[in-house]
């Protein structure tokens, strides 16, 4: 009995740790960005908040400068996730549910683009876009966010459309459907988690993408918070105060929208990095 | 990859999945499949295989990123160059050690954490959902932090240190070559386990609790019962986590590039950081294509060795 | 059906994000030019400093509203990347329309034919040039740039923590030892990868205040014995924990705003980002106590990016910007740095910041931080250079093997 209560303690503490270990670094986004000069710069660190340094939010808020940022970092991810879904959807449908010539060979494409890195493409995309009148454009971003996102997305909806039985296909079609009402009317509906999941991912692989943006944009009124917040570290830097507020607001949302939805997203990932 | 299926079936169709086996039926005309797939196979073809036609290109020229419209053809000149330069060896030897110790680091804290949140306590579900939060946060933000943590003179990790006396001399972490590797590897797997816990969390849910007490009873060892009865049930989810650890690390870039661009001296350099390096410092995008293709080279030996293996232990498992 | 909640939460979240992507897509316009009136960007790494960058913004708004028809942006480009971003953007046929370089970028574009020809649009006869750093705008008879901003380098240090400055190499090593306790570091200077192109500006003053010199003008002489007598200079500081560790040139120079640091190489641009960051420091700076007075400057030009479509509108802001008296209120904003033009100080500027002379003395002995004879190879041979600087910093290999590495290595560059 008496070992059964300690290795209980035991696992309290371990979980307390673990918890600990996984907050910390956000909180202490928190604490800096709330900590005065003295403070900051003193021989002990301080570590708690200093709520009367809170101006330091208003301040990066009235600014314009990060609220510009986050707006931009909220349209291109916005734009990423409804073209990735929108394309997303077709291809996953085509995939579960007809059997075509190539349709092995567009599996492996799908799988074979999540190993190619960012850094990689960057320099022919960039000649692409070039061409296109794509750079230093927010549709360019988006449009390269969603060539990065679509496979995985595509891969997670084809998961899900093919765990509908396809006699409710059938029932839809003896009624005369179409194939795409179908799709919009009979599957669309049964897989919305899943599409939920894949617009989560691919909002935050926009939200947080870095190499495209920074390589793409010139503009600063059209740089995303991604870039905008790496470029922090300049020659003269901003005071580390607002660079850890500005960050500590480009994080929460992300980190409050994965609380909601963290078991699709994780699962979706999983899925879809292995599927076919 | 039975775990795997399982995870993939979002709750609103889990009871409508277990009835009748779907077929594939053909429907419609038979360019109906190519309708719903040529806007986004165009798309693909036009941001993802154009781009990657025009880098295997690039590897086999010579191409200055300040004119990047006129190559000259040289050959595999690009290939041999990177292959007889110790710098690059010293690429790959980081490469493959920063893969393997994300891997390792990954899926060994995870299995933990996930051993830990499996029994049941209260708040379990708050515990769950904080464990996350380190998954959630941008990459960019997360190596902001990071430096941050780890500044000489200011961050906490130093004093830290010196208060418990394990301090850096001059506490400078990031540019040691001894410690920046390590200190980068915490960071990512600071990342990782989140994620790689949240998947072993549910694999867990598929063993048979009875079992292992069974085996409890029986008088094994947790460690023993762990092996009997636990790790069968989940170790195609830690094969799959394997690969997908392997897969991200070597493509990871921000975190790397924004702590140390792959110094000191070399310690940090990966494939993909020195891949970029090469195309926006030194500007020569003709060897940073042959570097890139290089990694390509790797991952895709990676994904058919899994496959290999994944096949071979199924093959056991049947017999 | 436990699961429930989730699920809606799930698409309720879903639709958020559907229903603001089709509000923002749809409002957002990309970048151009409205109204007749032609966009001109302007790119400059100083935009971003505190202090002096909202000062030059405010400065470019005068031209922006002097005149209807052109508007200059500023884009704050920041130093670290600087170069890379910019010159990418430029090989590629596009990029900001008017840079502010500074000298080994303005060498590498220069040659790589990415900066327009200034001779026809900008009649420089007009003004007062400063002789000694405009010969340096001018390639193969070809005028490439003018001068933005020139600046020397000098020591900066906090006249509390230091009442008689340093004179001498040897004394301004033990003062940098003796105020090195607690919080407080004697010295700082860059010493980290990720700052090359600082760290190059920093090892610029050992060297060549020590006697040495990158090149003869025909040959490389990275590994020559007075340049390993100024580099170990650098080196034997580093080792003495008497500066701040890995601290970037953002942390330390706040750190000497914050009286943390008690020297600093800097050029005079930096009397006014120091002011703005603590105006109640005190400090001031004297000449450079090595053993050779030479040092490096910042030489920072304005050019035109060939590929931009608005040229003769980022050469009528050039002229404006060349008028006497909006070169005098560049000066101030600049502080102790010089302009394209010969100026006078004001007597009020003089009495605020008497040390303005010492900058102005140290013209003639100051040198612009690129290898001379092989200016467009600068920044290639600055990165082979100061890795393996950082390289003996680290104790992988001592200096003179790092040295007589990094000779071999820009040799075989340089071809």
């Amino acid at each position: 009995m008496k070992g059964l209560r300690i290795g209980l303690t035991l696992r309290v503490v371990a979980v307390i740790v673990v918890l600990g270990l996984a907050v910390f670094p956000l909180y202490w986004m928190f604490v800096t960005a709330l900590t005065s000069n003295a403070d900051l710069f003193g021989q002990d660190a301080r570590l708690i908040p200093d709520f009367s340094q809170f101006g330091v939010f208003v301040d990066a808020l009235a600014d314009g400068k990060a609220t510009g940022w986050l707006l931009n970092s909220l349209t291109i991810a916005a734009g990423t996730t409804v073209l990735s879904i929108g394309l997303g959807i077709p291809l996953g449908y085509a995939l579960s549910r007809f059997r075509f010539r190539g349709k092995a060979v567009m599996t492996i494409v799908l799988l074979f683009t999540q190993m190619l890195p960012e850094a990689l493409m960057v320099v022919p995309l960039f000649a692409l876009f070039r061409r296109f009148e794509l750079l230093d454009s927010l549709t360019g971003l988006v449009l390269a966010n969603s060539a990065f996102v679509l496979p995985i997305v595509a891969l997670i909806l084809k998961g899900a459309i093919d765990g509908i039985p396809n006699e409710l296909d059938e029932a839809g079609r003896v009624d005369g459907a179409r194939p795409f009402t179908v799709l919009t009317r009979i599957n669309i509906p049964l897989i919305a988690p899943s599409i939920a999941a894949s617009a989560v991912i691919a909002f935050f692989h926009a939200w947080n993408e870095y190499v495209f943006a920074v390589t793409f944009i010139f503009n600063p009124e059209i740089q995303p918070a991604s870039v905008g917040i790496a470029n922090f570290i300049g020659e003269l830097g901003t005071p580390i105060q607002t660079v850890m507020a500005v960050a500590f607001m480009f994080t929460l949302p992300a980190v409050v929208f994965y609380l909601f939805v963290q078991r699709y997203v994780v699962a979706g990932m999983t899925a879809g990095a292995v599927k076919g | 990859m039975t775990v795997v299926e399982q995870q993939t079936r979002a709750p609103g169709s889990v009871s409508r999945r277990r009835r009748g086996r779907r077929r594939p039926s053909p429907q419609g005309s038979r360019w109906t499949p190519y309708l719903f797939l040529a806007p986004a196979a165009l798309f693909i073809l036009v941001f993802q295989a154009v781009p990657l036609a025009q880098e295997i290109f690039l590897s086999f020229t010579r191409t200055t990123l300040l004119n990047p419209t006129e190559s000259t053809w040289v050959g595999l000149d690009n290939f041999v160059r990177i292959f007889g330069d110790e710098d690059f060896h010293r690429t790959l030897r980081t490469t493959v050690v920063y893969v393997i110790a994300c891997v390792v680091g990954a899926v060994g804290a995870g299995l933990a954490v996930a051993l830990l949140l499996n029994r049941s306590f209260r708040g379990r579900g708050w515990a769950r959902a904080l464990v996350t939060v380190p998954w959630a946060a941008p990459g960019i933000a997360v190596a902001l932090i990071a430096t941050w943590m780890l500044n000489p003179q200011y961050g906490i990790v130093n004093r830290f240190l010196d208060a418990i006396g394990l301090g850096v001399p001059g506490g400078a972490i990031l540019d040691s070559p001894r410690y920046a590797l390590p200190a980068i590897l915490a960071t990512t797997i600071w990342q990782l386990f989140p994620f790689t816990s949240v998947v072993l969390l549910s694999a867990l849910q598929s063993v048979p609790k009875d079992l292992t007490e069974a085996a409890m009873v029986d008088g094994a060892g947790p460690w023993s019962a762990f092996r009997a009865v636990t790790w069968p049930v989940i170790r195609p989810t830690v094969g799959l986590l394997a690969l997908l650890m392997t897969i991200w690390s070597l493509r990871r870039f921000e975190l790397i590039w924004l702590m140390t661009k792959g110094g000191p001296v070399g310690a940090t350099e990966t494939l993909v950081i020195d891949l970029y390096s090469q195309a926006f410092d030194s500007k020569e995008l003709g060897s940073a294509a042959a570097i890139g293709m290089v990694g390509v080279v790797i991952s895709l030996i990676v994904i058919a060795g899994s496959r290999f293996v994944a096949r071979a232990a199924e093959k056991e498992d049947t017999r | 059906m436990k699961t429930l909640p989730f699920h809606r939460r799930a698409t309720a979240a879903t639709s958020i994000i559907a229903l603001t992507a089709a509000l923002l897509v749809g409002c957002t316009s990309d970048s151009g030019s409205e109204d007749g009136v032609t966009t001109v960007t302007f790119a400059a790494s100083t935009f971003g400093d505190p202090g002096r960058g909202p000062q030059l913004l405010e400065w470019l708004d005068e031209f922006n509203t002097s005149q209807n028809a052109i508007r200059v942006a500023a884009a704050a480009v920041p130093y670290p990347t600087f170069g890379q971003t910019v010159l990418t953007q430029m090989g590629s046929g596009r990029g900001p329309d008017l840079i502010r370089f500074d000298m080994p970028e303005f060498e590498a574009a220069s040659e790589a034919g990415l900066i327009a020809p200034l001779d026809d649009v900008i009649d420089v006869s007009k003004y007062k040039l400063l002789e000694q750093p405009d010969k340096f705008m001018i390639h193969g008879g070809v005028r490439h740039g003018i001068i933005f901003e020139a600046s020397n380098y000098a020591m900066f240090y906090n006249a509390d923590l230091i009442p008689n400055p340093p004179t001498n190499y040897q004394e301004f090593f033990d003062t940098a030892r003796s105020l090195t306790k607690g919080d407080v570091f004697g010295l700082a200077f860059r010493q980290t990868e990720a700052e090359e192109a600082g760290v190059w500006q920093d090892i610029f003053n050992y060297v060549y205040g020590f006697g040495g010199a990158w090149s003869d003008g025909t040959n490389l002489t990275i590994n020559s014995p007075k340049n390993l007598e100024g580099l170990q200079a650098y080196k034997d500081l580093y080792d003495a924990n008497v500066i701040p560790r890995g601290a970037d040139a953002a942390t330390f120079r706040r750190m000497f705003a914050e009286g943390k640091v008690g020297m600093e190489l800097n050029n005079g641009g930096y009397v006014t980002a120091t002011r703005g960051q603590n105006a109640d420091l005190n400090f001031s700076v004297a000449p450079i106590p090595f053993p050779v007075r030479s040092q490096g400057s910042i030489l920072a030009p304005i050019v035109i990016n060939k590929a931009s479509p608005a040229q003769d509108a980022a050469a009528t802001f050039i002229r404006w910007a060349l008028e006497p008296e909006n070169q005098v209120k560049l000066q101030e904003i600049l502080g102790a740095s010089s302009v394209a033009t010969v100026t006078e100080r004001s007597a009020e500027s003089l009495q605020e910041t008497p040390f303005l002379t010492v900058f102005d003395e140290l013209t003639p002995s100051s040198l612009p931080q690129i290898v001379l004879g092989f200016e467009a190879k600068t920044p290639d041979i600055r990165k082979v250079v100061v890795q393996n600087v950082i390289a003996a910093l680290q104790g992988t290999v001592d200096l003179k093997t790092a040295l007589d590495r990094a000779q071999q290595q820009a040799t075989e560059l340089v071809g």
